[in-house]
């Protein structure tokens, strides 16, 4: 066989990747019921932001002081990114018709991706981004890269931040209760504004996070990398209920697995062989998302839609 | 930045000290006029009822009260000061209501929808709650206790942990008082407080508004019950097709026929009377 352990192992980084990102659109979406379709490139300009931080260190530094240092920049750029665009493209829209704020996404989405390729130093081409030292460790006959104990930390650290955030505190709550019912949330004195601009602050942080983390498994970045990885975490928050957090992130591990599963082991099925390729797991990945939402309307983790978060 | 509640000391001024006043309030839908020129006083330590029929544009004023709508004309002050457009504000300043379709955050415990309504009483840095410091540790035990304090006060404190939305619909209404409480007002506004509710429900409702009378807050309520609204109220005034007919103490209003006849029509043979108009729904 090829491997099994290695190829979950794989599946279940690449799908942490997605629901790090995934989360940014189901936090988003529970509260202003935005699919923000800008979210792929506030992950594009984090990683653009960390190799930025990176490039301004000199090349003497040690990876274990410019990786937080790398990973602050990332966050503080897709934050003030994000924030930004809340503030300028979609707070005008927020009591117009849904699809004005939502083709608005999209423009906000290609405009993100021409400034980068226009103004961020040879953007145009691929731009190397730094690995950690260290690896690759043997574990099992897994072969595990730093990059990967990275993404691991990272994806639960991050969740587990999360959840605590959401459940216990003040801003948490009033996040819920947003989500929940805005207009009655105002009225119990919550500024849901204010909580609109968080929800986009933390989406893009995580946003943020993943665009390193990304940088550091693929050795690269590019100006367009968060529009394909952008569209599969979105389909990820589906996948798990849009609107809840673990569903996000739940969603994000099944779509990696399902990606790097069926382009090993379709071929395996008689007469399936051509249907294995790299292209070919998209595909496969959105006839997961097909069925389940056949069976599950609402994601694997979600509720109906009247009371969602 | 750990400071915490402003308790109910500066709520209660001298009784008898205008509380709200709205004056001369119009509020327009396109050309619909839902309440048209209507003035009203709370005054501090009060109970005021405010009845109408169906669509007389009670909620409607609530609803300008409590800033979810703009007036078109006229002004809403309370104590003193204008109040702002923003519904988060105008509970800041001290204002809190339920609602008349309850209006609960059905996914989260019975605390948590009390601790939402407390939001405006904490403080709480991003960062410190983050951090867990000793301050924020402190503010969120004092939150609890205080929201606890409230749950007692309605008789929910042993519900503290069930979810909203499987309350009965009796405690679903005494939790809305809670919510409400806890954001520490000087003014409460009960819209239609026991609808749906058996007349021990409803005799309950009444010493329960008088109890939060007793704390100090003054009380706006819209109501249809009469017997509960002349029970209870100090003043009662009557909105009929937006406009306010007549304001008084409960023996005024009952007595007055206009009112009789905004409620059960106009006599046969008696007078035709421009406001008394039956087709009113």
């Amino acid at each position: 066989m090829h491997e099994l352990p290695q190829n979950l192992v794989n599946g279940l980084l690449l799908g942490a990747t997605y629901g790090l990102i995934a989360v940014g659109y189901t936090i988003v979406y529970g509260i202003v019921q935005l699919i923000n379709f800008a979210h792929g490139e506030i992950f594009m300009t984090g990683a653009f932001g960390a190799l930025s931080v990176y490039l301004g260190l000199g090349s003497g530094t040690s990876m274990w002081i410019a990786i937080p240092l790398m990973l602050l920049g990332a966050i503080v750029t897709s934050t003030v990114i994000a924030v930004l665009t809340e503030r300028l493209a979609y707070r005008p829209l927020r009591n117009a018709p849904r699809l004005a704020p939502l083709i608005t996404a999209i423009g906000v989405s290609i405009t993100l991706q021409q400034l980068v390729w226009g103004f961020y130093p040879s953007a145009k081409s691929p731009r190397v981004f730094p690995s950690l030292p260290g690896g690759p460790f043997h574990v099992g006959g897994v072969l595990i890269q730093s990059a990967d104990i990275f993404v691991v930390v990272a994806a639960v650290l991050s969740t587990l931040f999360l959840a605590y955030f959401v459940r216990t505190t003040r801003t948490g709550r009033a996040m819920q209760a947003t989500a929940q019912d805005p207009d009655t949330a105002k009225l119990m004195g919550i500024n849901t504004d204010r909580v609109i601009v968080i929800a986009f602050a933390l989406g893009a942080g995580f946003a943020g996070i993943a665009g390193v983390a990304w940088g550091l498994r693929y050795g690269e970045i590019k100006f367009d990398m968060g529009f394909l990885t952008g569209l599969y975490a979105f389909t990820a928050a589906v996948l798990g209920g849009i609107g809840n957090i673990y569903g996000a992130m739940l969603g994000g591990l099944v779509l990696g697995l399902v990606q790097n599963l069926t382009a090993i082991y379709i071929a395996d099925i008689p007469g399936m062989s051509q249907f294995s390729s790299q292209s070919w797991s998209s595909v496969w990945a959105f006839v997961i998302l097909i069925l389940v939402l056949m069976v599950r309307p609402q994601g694997l983790l979600g509720e109906r839609v009247a009371d969602r978060a | 930045m750990t400071d915490t509640t402003t308790a109910t000391v500066d709520n209660a001024p001298a009784p008898g000290t205008p509380l709200l006043q709205a004056s001369n309030v119009v509020m327009r839908f396109g050309g619909l006029t839902a309440v048209n020129d209507v003035s009203l006083t709370v005054n501090t330590g009060e109970i005021i009822g405010l009845i109408g029929p169906n669509g007389a544009g009670k909620t409607t004023f609530f609803n300008c009260l409590t800033g979810l709508y703009v007036p078109t004309e006229g002004t809403v002050t309370y104590k003193g000061a204008t109040l702002p457009p923003k519904p988060h504000k105008v509970t800041q300043a001290g204002m809190a209501r339920t609602f008349q379709n309850i209006r609960l955050f059905h996914n989260m415990t019975v605390l948590e929808n009390v601790l939402v309504g407390r939001h405006t009483r904490t403080k709480e840095g991003l960062i410190s709650a983050i951090l867990r410091g000793p301050g924020y540790r402190r503010e969120e035990a004092d939150s609890r206790a205080k929201a606890m304090e409230y749950l007692d006060f309605v008789g929910l404190a042993n519900k503290a942990g069930t979810l909203a939305r499987n309350l009965p619909y009796g405690e679903q209404r005494k939790l809305e008082v809670a919510r409400a409480l806890a954001s520490e007002p000087g003014l409460l506004l009960l819209d239609e407080p026991t609808a749906g509710m058996n007349p021990q429900e409803t005799r309950a409702t009444e010493e329960l508004v008088f109890a939060v009378r007793d704390r100090g807050i003054a009380v706006l309520v819209i109501e249809h019950d009469m017997r509960f609204i002349f029970n209870l109220c100090d003043r009662v005034a009557v909105l009929v097709q937006g406009q306010k007919l007549v304001e008084g103490d409960a023996a005024t209003v009952q007595g007055d026929e206009r009112v009789v006849a905004a409620y059960l029509g106009t006599p046969y043979e008696g007078n035709a009377d421009s406001t008394t108009p039956e087709e009113n729904q």
